[in-house]
């Protein structure tokens, strides 16, 4: 396999690797036979740190517009919404980080995926797109967070 | 005898190790000092109304310092909710605002309310006005406010001394003294079911009667349904079928100080949420009808009465706009909307997803919107806020 492109936030090294696609909300997805699997790109992971919840607003079977609500995540550093990164319907929820959501941080390319839906997920980027995108967006993310964090 | 004071402690929800250390030193603390009596509960938020933890509440006389991870608004509003009524006592930790050490009660609200909706108010006055003043003291601390034990250990000292200080008769307390057990059990918790716990002997809650099945928790969505007490198993408890996933409840909450009982959320909700009461007022009937992560109501809400303590934006959980989280908050970057919207496009289009998530067709804002009005807002941007909107340009 080849080897994965890597986003250097500061001192950090975030893998991203090429063998799937990505989404702009900073998730991976993996072709599946009905659709995609996604789950946070290291780049997210980073941000978030230590995973302490995971709640779903949705379930299995829900039709899903792109960038819908469908949860919310608590970590060490970070409460936030999530939203759906393409559209389409929700086939599977990852059940296994309802108890023990810690395979985000720990595996976070496989055992920590988080859904998958059914759809054409035509807005997804290459591994090559999204580290553009992360070269555009990092700067001012940095920036917001410490500001927040400076609050 | 001196007068106990009820020092009620709710956990949590997650397994934050920080979370829980500052309740761990908070009820250690605690249980050093004679005179009070200290509960421990679940999240006040996920607790059913036949749970054993609001029985325990429910038990309680005379004042009450509640320390939740809430905020004081939205805490003392649930315990309305559940039945457990008082006056909210002004206290001195008010999250960020670290200045804002004022006394008065109905500033303390005001400010808590993040001073929307302080438009003309002359019209209908609020619910709370029929209902009678309750006697007691309610004293609500957020423990996100701080985070060390101490700030809060002190100000629970300075509560507990104002509160000797200002009653004169003692209402059926029985005396007793903490017990070391409850602080061990506290400390090395199972992983399922946290405890409830710690009341002085003879204490009137029912915590601890049940201390062994369960620990009281049969109902609190921390799972340990073999041993639900079936006198205790209502209707509307949640089952906790998933034995590791601890169930996050979501419903509005009602400021009665602040409703006027206009019926718009009862006119906009198209789930069954709210109902009215013999007296024609405006209560959550089927709590648990509601859905999940939508909020849309308390945007249609013209007097901003409706919480929904679990919502990410202060203003719709209870609290005051200036109090800043301890978290970052990086919603924007998985992908949030623009939160500039009008506020009745976004209830109307929340509203809608529910719809259609409950296989129902949507309606947008054919049905049950308010006359469109204007609406005072909260606060001027401030740093953050450019900062943020700065982050929308890019489309994160």
């Amino acid at each position: 396999m080849s080897e994965p492109l890597v986003f250097l936030m500061g001192q950090y090294p975030a893998p991203l690797p090429v063998d799937r696609s990505y989404a702009r909300n900073h998730m991976w997805a993996l072709r599946r036979p009905d659709g995609w699997r996604f789950g946070f790109t290291a780049y997210a992971v980073r941000l978030l740190q230590d995973v302490y919840f995971l709640d779903w607003t949705v379930e299995p079977g829900a039709e899903l517009r792109e960038r819908q609500p469908i949860g919310s995540i608590e970590s060490k550093k970070a409460e936030s919404e999530l939203y759906a990164p393409i559209a389409g319907r929700l086939a599977r929820l990852n059940e296994s980080l309802m108890a023990d959501p810690s395979s985000i941080n720990v595996d976070t390319y496989e055992r920590g995926w988080l859904f998958e839906i059914e759809g054409s997920g035509q807005s997804l980027l290459s591994a090559g797109q999204y580290v553009a995108h992360l070269d555009e967006v990092w700067e001012i993310t940095q920036r917001t967070i410490k500001g927040q964090l400076n609050e | 005898m001196t007068r106990r004071i009820a020092v009620v402690v709710s956990q949590g929800q997650s397994a934050s190790p920080a979370r829980r250390r500052l309740e761990e030193e908070i009820v250690a603390g605690l249980l050093e000092r004679p005179g009070l009596d200290v509960t421990i509960l679940p999240h006040l938020y996920d607790l059913q109304a036949d749970s054993t933890g609001v029985l325990a509440l429910q038990g309680i006389v005379g004042d009450m310092i509640v320390l939740a991870w809430l905020y004081p608004r939205a805490a003392f509003w649930t315990l309305d909710r559940q039945g457990i009524r008082g006056q909210l006592g002004a206290t001195r930790i008010k999250g960020a605002d670290e200045d804002a050490a004022d006394e008065e009660e109905d500033a303390d609200r005001d400010e808590a309310a993040g001073g929307a909706a302080d438009g003309p108010r002359d019209a209908p006055p609020p619910v709370e006005h029929s209902r009678g003043a309750a006697g007691r003291r309610i004293y609500c601390l957020d423990l996100r406010a701080r985070d060390d034990a101490r700030s809060f250990l002190e100000e629970i000292d300075r509560l507990t001394e104002e509160a000797r200080v200002q009653v004169t008769d003692l209402i059926g307390w029985v005396g007793g003294t903490p017990r070391r057990e409850a602080l061990q059990r506290y400390l090395t918790p199972s992983h399922h079911a946290p405890p409830t716990s710690g009341n002085g002997n003879g204490s009137p809650t029912r915590a601890e009667g049940n201390g062994d099945g369960g620990r009281g928790q049969h109902a609190l969505g921390a799972g340990s349904p073999a041993q639900a007490q079936p006198a205790e198993a209502g209707p509307g408890n949640h089952r906790a079928t998933d034995e590791q996933a601890p169930v996050r409840r979501w419903y509005p909450v009602i400021d009665f100080s602040r409703c006027t009982n206009c019926m718009e959320c009862i006119d906009f909700c198209l789930f069954g949420v709210y109902g009215i009461d013999r007296a024609e007022t405006i209560l959550v009937e089927q709590p648990d009808n509601c859905r999940k992560g939508c909020p849309a109501c308390s945007r249609v809400c013209p007097e901003n009465a409706i919480i929904f303590p679990q919502h990410k934006a202060p203003a719709i959980a209870g609290g005051s706009v200036q109090q800043a989280s301890l978290k970052i908050d990086l919603s924007r970057l998985f992908g949030a909307p623009d939160a500039s919207a009008d506020p009745l496009q976004v209830a109307a289009r929340e509203r809608d997803e529910q719809l259609l998530l409950a296989g129902r067709p949507a309606v947008g804002t054919a049905v049950g919107m308010p006359p469109r009005r204007e609406r005072p807002v909260d606060q001027p941007p401030d740093e953050l806020d450019q900062l943020i909107d700065r982050l929308d340009e890019l489309d994160i």
